[in-house]
């Protein structure tokens, strides 16, 4: 997971507003800015409000071939929709068309929020376009484009949303595979990662805790959120003692101690001695 | 430790000229644990070097008492870094002096790593030093201002915040506070985190259970 991705700072004028007046701007059409804030707002605030998906619906059509020299970057609208969607949860799932649409788009970052918005809300009938993503590997979709940074594919949304709907079919997990050697570090992290959610094996839990001692800061950190979301417990002490900011730390164990199937749903549950043993280290790094 | 020695470190401090030489000499002096390093690792604080500034926040917390008031003094004309390094040398040092300030930061700090840390560093101030009504009017300053922590959009700092009502609970125990009604909005506060419905984190949920399970409360 890019690093940070948790506390992005609020976008635009970032000045508080109401659901309903979430819901005014983002029908401004003619101001991408209000709708770009509004759509944040959407998501952040995951509003349940009836209107919210249609109209970020509406504000992920609105999008058109890039052009530099346009000034405002109406992608940017399609982008935060694909998103704030992603964080709606089971009301949005009428939007999945919409987003496996947006995952063919020629623009490299609404393909990759489109990606995130689909690994969030579990999205099954994305995994055959995410995988045939990825189906070049490493050479191919993994590759530099000339003149970017970027690769061919935005490999890690993919690799993550694969990792988070949870299909773990020989075919996906052949595909996500070659990426565990891939040459940067935050594509092996989001693959490991990936693997560990659809296998459990340990073995791509260890490359993740390994990636923990990397010397440059931010794969730690990437390391760090993908041992996170795979909710990996073996991993306690490894996360507890890697150089890394407390904030970050923090967010990783409470993946640990979230993890699907722990999770102690009913409201009298106490916690057992294992999940004990991961919140004194949380206590600890207040 | 003499003198002569913790001047020696506060110079290398004072002459390290790279972020891995000021982080070297941070760590050397705040291992004196000498109260005459407490201005020196005071002033590192300020240094935008987050490394360092972790060993001088343990440095003045394994000075303890005698840093507290070179802290006081310092921080209010430095930046805002600084002051969130000041606000963790404070809650780990637990002395009273340091109350408003964590009051204050937990209240209005801009950044959730400061109000975790006070929310925590509330919950363990050594009120024990104090008389009777000072001790009871300080642990209702540090009830009454976490459980409007309670209320913070950020889950760590919730969480946190039942990790510092877990750990004031001795201080307004009926015994102490002369009546049962400080110990109940404790133990209301953390039901009030363990069965939210609008809560986002189940880690907070599940911390505020552990906390009342700790304390003896009946829950859920």
């Amino acid at each position: 997971m890019a690093a940070g991705a948790a506390d992005q700072p609020i976008p635009g004028n970032g000045d508080p507003i109401s659901e309903e007046e979430a819901l005014r701007r983002i029908r401004l059409t003619d101001d991408p800015s209000a709708q770009y804030y509004a759509a944040w707002w959407l998501g952040r605030n995951r509003s349940s409000h009836p209107e919210a998906v249609p109209l970020l619906q509406e504000a992920l059509r609105q999008r058109r071939p890039r052009d530099p020299g346009a000034g405002v970057e109406e992608n940017a609208v399609a982008r935060n929709a694909a998103r704030a969607l992603g964080k709606l949860g089971v009301p949005a799932r009428a939007a999945i068309p919409d987003l496996l649409a947006t995952l063919e788009d020629d623009d490299y970052g609404l393909r990759e929020a489109a990606a995130h918005a689909l690994g969030d809300l579990q999205a099954v009938d994305a995994v055959e376009p995410l995988r045939r993503r990825l189906a070049s590997g490493p050479a191919v979709a993994g590759a530099q484009q000339p003149g970017t940074p970027r690769l061919q594919e935005p490999c890690e949304a993919l690799l993550e949303a694969l990792g988070q709907i949870g299909v773990a079919e020989p075919a996906v997990l052949a595909v996500i595979e070659p990426f565990v050697v891939h040459e940067r570090p935050l594509i092996r992290s989001a693959a490991c990662r990936a693997l560990l959610q659809l296998t459990a094996e340990p073995r791509w839990g260890d490359q993740l805790v390994a990636l923990l001692q990397h010397q440059q800061l931010h794969v730690r950190r990437a390391a760090l959120m993908d041992l996170g979301a795979a909710g990996w417990r073996e991993a306690l002490e490894p996360i507890a003692a890697t150089l890394a900011e407390n904030s970050l730390k923090l967010i990783a164990l409470r993946g640990l101690v979230e993890q699907p199937g722990r999770e102690s749903g009913s409201a009298g549950a106490v916690p057992d001695a294992a999940t004990v043993a991961v919140l004194d280290v949380m206590d600890a790094l207040l | 430790m003499n003198e002569p020695d913790v001047n020696a470190l506060v110079e290398g401090v004072q002459r390290a000229d790279s972020a891995v030489g000021l982080l070297l000499a941070t760590q050397a002096l705040a291992a004196s644990a000498h109260p005459q390093a407490a201005p020196c690792l005071v002033e590192v604080l300020g240094f935008n070097n987050p490394g360092a500034a972790v060993a001088a926040v343990d440095g003045l917390i394994a000075i303890g008492e005698p840093a507290v008031d070179t802290i006081l003094t310092l921080i209010d004309g430095y930046n805002y870094g600084a002051r969130a390094w000041a606000v963790r040398a404070l809650a780990g040092i637990g002395d009273v002096r340091g109350l408003e300030v964590l009051e204050d930061a937990l209240g209005k700090d801009i950044g959730p790593s400061v109000r975790r840390a006070a929310a925590r560093g509330l919950g363990q101030l050594r009120l024990e030093v104090l008389e009777p009504q000072p001790r009871r009017d300080a642990a209702e300053r540090c009830l009454q201002a976490l459980l409007d922590g309670c209320r913070d959009g950020e889950w760590v700092v919730r969480y946190a915040v039942a990790v510092g009502l877990e750990l004031l609970a001795p201080a307004v125990h009926p015994h102490l506070a002369e009546g049962p009604e400080p110990q109940q909005r404790l133990h209301q506060a953390l039901l009030g985190l363990h069965l939210n419905p609008a809560e986002e984190a189940p880690v907070v949920s599940l911390r505020a259970a552990l906390a009342l399970q700790r304390l003896g409360v009946r829950h859920g």
